[in-house]
């Protein structure tokens, strides 16, 4: 067929052609019944959500950050569309409640916690059926785990559900009831054994054969998204790749609102999947969608239309992403026997004085002024404000104070010579390289503000955009860089630091993957780190990492500049909206409501 | 005929090996792998990178890796137990496994092609039907002021980046509400009827198509008026107006049949850029296509794809130039392969 097409053949045949591939596109199926179907049986053990009664019917119109790689439930949390879009489909034993950061019941209705703090006992929700009518048991749980800790299934779930490398002990008591053991104590426990559970009817024949890591591809939501059941308030209906995906509301959902109406109200859930920003944006500021993410740089125009197309746009705060600048304090060297670092060099950055009079150094109230317009915030830890439950406001802050700075660095030896440049006390001229991404635009500016701060100090900064791979490589393999500078996106428990924080880690940016500590302040955050790993006191947990917060904040291995404030949009017809304190602020899709079922 | 036929098809086999030696060589050459991003999240554990390093060969040289691909896609394979070679009879290409999206490559491919064949055809389409008309014209009234504003347009055209040109083109959807803002269906489009559907592609296919096209235009414009210039001048078009043949006839019958050879050399080239012709656009108006989809594969290193969609190139190359030489031999009674 395209062989004619280039033929230039003003013939009919072109016109024929280009119909038959109008109809092999358009012509997948019948049209989709857009009616909602009747619900199920409710469960015994129903869920009635405390939320005001509201009105079924609706179709929200969302955005998805991006192609989602694969629905899958064994690798979706590898990247957040895939893992977004799992969560409207699977639900796990329990649930993350963003707003009250705390953990719920989800489909075990309630658990014990034995004595000895190592056993849970999860009574599963009576009735609770998957999207097919097909009931869930313990078996369904059972096998998730039994897939998860399968050595033909690598998957980054398996060292979270995991203690000192000895994988949770999985027993079913009855069809309604599992007993988790762990080998140790375990902190996060309840946050991360609320993995979606997958169902076993669905997924087994793939298991016992070895191809279950190709199952739910992105592929088989296309061709076959009736075979991807859940037991969440979504159900696939259509995967159009690289499109929009949409959804409809499960009719075997296991919640309903105090009326006992079934939940989800909406209808459908159909979510554009973005590729390019400004498409999105745009037609989000004309009315054509419910939701959007908003870059920082777009807000002012997104918000001139918003009168127009009754939606508003939301100042969220602060975001979970940070930004910092970092020395290279490795003190080993290459196999060719040359020092990472110069040792003059090693010298300054290993001198927490130096670090805390860089800090000093900063303007961030000027980055947020000049580079982000007013709309950031500063940051002095490795924990961002918005994560109220674990952020610790008491810390060490560098407001910028040049004045400081210099006293600081006499303190450790350094002087200046007559045209005011820093010299260390061996008479080594004070400068050193940034590297960073080049592909992140408020990052170089961040980097251009500090090398300007840092030459108020009389110290000469070369800023160095690299391709993002080659500075990985640099500051993961080779480690041949003198400074970095990049921004990590927390996660709400301190324990997803872990390979940040502790020494040995990967991202202990500073010196990674270190023997033995090198200093003794790192040895005490190693201490806090696995101390509170090994409690299931919330405030004993929080008490360590308090504590580490103030040493990070007192040492600098990494100075924290800015986070950039989040913007979101939403039309104004939605109600039962219950927005966090951090991620989106539409995350219950089972509980909202339109009050006008249409847009525009 | 059939001699270049075979022969042509004989060597794109050597060809594709080479290229996808080249290819393999290349992405190896890029620092990082498809692990890299991964690495960055803070809670992703050490161990699982090795394994999936390891589960997906990442810990090889790269030779190995592109050994390891192609005992993956030719069509046969050593049987150890019969002592022989073993052929494969499959009628879907294999193009070997993507790491990012843990599928097929094929899967993908199929799944973006349509929409980008489509907008390649109705571009191609729409630039040389209007092009060669304009360009005859231009040619026939040479130094006229038509001729003058289709030179200053043309020029015009040519110079404007179609990314440009492709933001342009959704600010004017979005003021005027007339068109859908990037994408290629509606929101709705899984609710509506066939005929419906039909009519909502085109909808969405007009912007891209006139975006992607205006630059084809004007080149194509160009190279037509100049061939058309060159034939006017010939002495057979001297001698057969001596002869009195009508003026009509001999532009239309002789001038352009000659004229017309090196535009379908062009058209030859121009199929081959079906698959990858609208890269640029895609990525801007948001358009589910191939380009897309080797622009992200690109980015995360997905060698695979971009090795299938480098094959894919070279194979529409060679099909185009095959197929432009046989229509300039049925054009052109000069031109034989014997």
């Amino acid at each position: 067929m395209f062989e004619r097409m280039s033929v230039r053949s003003q013939s009919g045949i072109t016109l024929v052609a280009l119909l038959a591939l109008f109809a092999l596109l358009s012509g997948c199926g019948e049209p989709v019944d857009a009616t909602r179907p009747p619900p199920g049986p409710l469960p015994e053990d129903v869920d009635v959500a405390e939320i005001a009664p509201g009105r079924q019917g609706g179709v929200f119109f969302g955005t998805l950050a991006g192609m989602p790689r694969t629905l899958n439930p064994l690798q979706s949390s590898e990247d957040a569309p895939s893992a977004t879009a799992v969560s409207r489909l699977l639900l796990g034993l329990t649930r993350f409640d963003p707003t009250r950061e705390e953990v719920l019941p989800a489909l075990a209705e309630r658990w014990e916690i034995g004595e000895d703090e190592k056993t849970f006992t999860f009574h599963l929700r009576r009735g609770v059926r998957w999207s097919d009518g097909r009931p869930f048991t313990a078996d369904d749980v059972l096998f998730t785990f039994e897939a998860i800790y399968d050595e033909r299934y690598p998957n980054r779930r398996k060292s979270e559900l995991s203690v000192d490398g000895q994988p949770f002990d999985v027993e079913k008591i009855d069809d309604h009831t599992v007993r988790f053991r762990t080998a140790g104590i375990y902190a996060p426990f309840l946050l991360y054994i609320g993995i979606p559970i997958m169902p076993r009817h669905k997924l087994y024949d793939a298991y016992a054969d070895g191809s279950l890591m190709r199952a739910w591809s992105v592929r088989d939501a296309q061709v076959a998204p009736e075979s991807i059941v859940g037991t969440g308030p979504l159900v696939l209906e259509r995967f159009r790749p690289a499109e929009r995906i949409v959804y409809r509301a499960n009719p075997h959902y296991y919640r309903v609102d105090p009326e006992g109406t079934r939940l989800p109200y909406i209808d459908r859930l159909i979510e554009r999947i973005v590729q390019s920003q400004q498409a999105t944006t745009l037609a989000f500021a004309h009315g054509q969608s419910d939701y959007e993410g908003i870059e920082v740089r777009n807000v002012n125009w997104v918000k001139r239309n918003a009168p127009r197309y009754d939606y508003s746009v939301y100042d969220r705060g602060p975001s979970q992403a940070t930004g910092f600048i970092w020395f290279n304090q490795n003190t080993g060297s290459s196999p060719r026997g040359t020092p990472y670092v110069a040792p003059h060099k090693l010298e300054w950055f290993r001198d927490s004085r130096f670090r805390q009079a860089v800090s000093y150094g900063i303007d961030r109230q000027g980055i947020v002024e000049g580079v982000l317009l007013g709309r950031g915030q500063p940051l002095w830890g490795p924990i961002s404000p918005v994560n109220r439950s674990w952020y610790n406001p008491d810390v060490q802050r560098y407001p910028y104070d040049p004045g400081r700075a210099r006293e600081l660095l006499r303190e450790a030896g350094f002087t200046w010579d007559a045209a005011g440049r820093l010299h260390d006390r061996h008479g080594n001229r004070v400068a050193f390289t940034l590297a960073t991404n080049e592909d992140n635009d408020i990052r170089q500016a961040v980097g251009l503000v500090f090398v300007d701060n840092m030459k108020q100090l009389g110290i000469d900064v070369r800023l160095q955009p690299l391709d993002f791979n080659t500075f990985v490589a640099k500051i993961m393999n080779s480690f041949d860089y003198e400074a970095g500078l990049l921004g990590l996106t927390g996660s709400w428990d301190p324990h997803g630091g872990w390979s940040v924080y502790h020494s040995s880690g990967r991202l202990h940016m500073w010196f990674p993957n270190q023997e033995t500590p090198s200093t003794d302040w790192e040895a005490r955050v190693d201490e806090l780190m696995e101390a509170q790993l090994r409690t299931l006191d919330l405030e004993e947990r929080r008490r360590y990492v308090f504590e580490m917060q103030e040493i990070l904040a007192r040492e600098v291995p990494m100075i924290y500049t800015v986070t950039v404030n989040s913007y979101e949009g939403l039309q104004n017809r939605w109600r039962n909206l219950d927005p966090p304190q951090m991620g989106s602020m539409v995350w219950n899709y089972d509980e909202i409501w339109a009050d006008t079922l249409f847009l525009r | 005929m059939r001699a270049l036929i075979a022969k042509r098809l004989l060597i794109l086999i050597p060809m594709l090996l080479a290229v996808s030696l080249m290819v393999s060589l290349l992405m190896s050459l890029a620092p990082g792998d498809p692990v890299t991003q991964l690495e960055m999240m803070p809670d992703v554990d050490e161990a699982y990178l090795q394994e999936l390093r390891e589960d997906f060969g990442l810990d090889k040289p790269w030779y190995v890796q592109y050994v390891r691909w192609l005992s993956q896609v030719v069509p046969f394979s050593y049987d150890a137990e019969a002592d022989g070679i073993l052929a494969r009879i499959d009628f879907k290409p294999n193009f070997g496994f993507s790491y990012h999206y843990r599928t097929e490559v094929w899967d993908l491919i199929v799944q973006r092609l349509p929409a980008t064949v489509l907008l390649s055809i109705t571009s191609l389409l729409f630039a040389w039907l209007i092009a060669i008309p304009l360009g005859v014209l231009a040619a026939i009234y040479k130094d006229s002021i038509f001729d003058r504003i289709s030179q200053l347009l043309a020029y015009a055209a040519l110079s404007i980046p179609e990314f440009f040109l492709a933001l342009l083109a959704l600010v004017f959807a979005a003021n005027t509400g007339w068109f859908p803002i990037g994408g290629f269906t509606s929101a709705e489009y899984d609710f509506l009827s066939t005929p419906a559907k039909i009519l909502d592609i085109a909808h969405h296919l007009l912007l891209p198509t006139i975006v992607l096209g205006i630059g084809g235009i004007a080149s194509i414009m160009r190279i037509m008026r100049a061939n058309f210039l060159d034939n006017i001048r010939a002495e057979y078009v001297i001698t057969a107006r001596a002869k009195g043949v009508p003026e009509g006839r001999i532009m239309f019958h002789h001038v352009f049949r000659n004229a017309v050879n090196p535009l379908i050399t062009a058209a030859g080239f121009a199929f081959s850029s079906i698959l990858s012709g609208a890269l640029l656009v895609e990525i801007v108006m948001n358009y589910p296509g191939i380009g897309q989809l080797v622009y992200e594969a690109l980015l995360q290193q997905d060698a695979f794809v971009v090795q299938a969609a480098v094959l894919m190139s070279v194979i529409m190359l060679m099909i185009g130039n095959l197929l432009a030489d046989i229509v300039l031999a049925l054009n052109d009674p000069r031109i034989r392969y014997d």
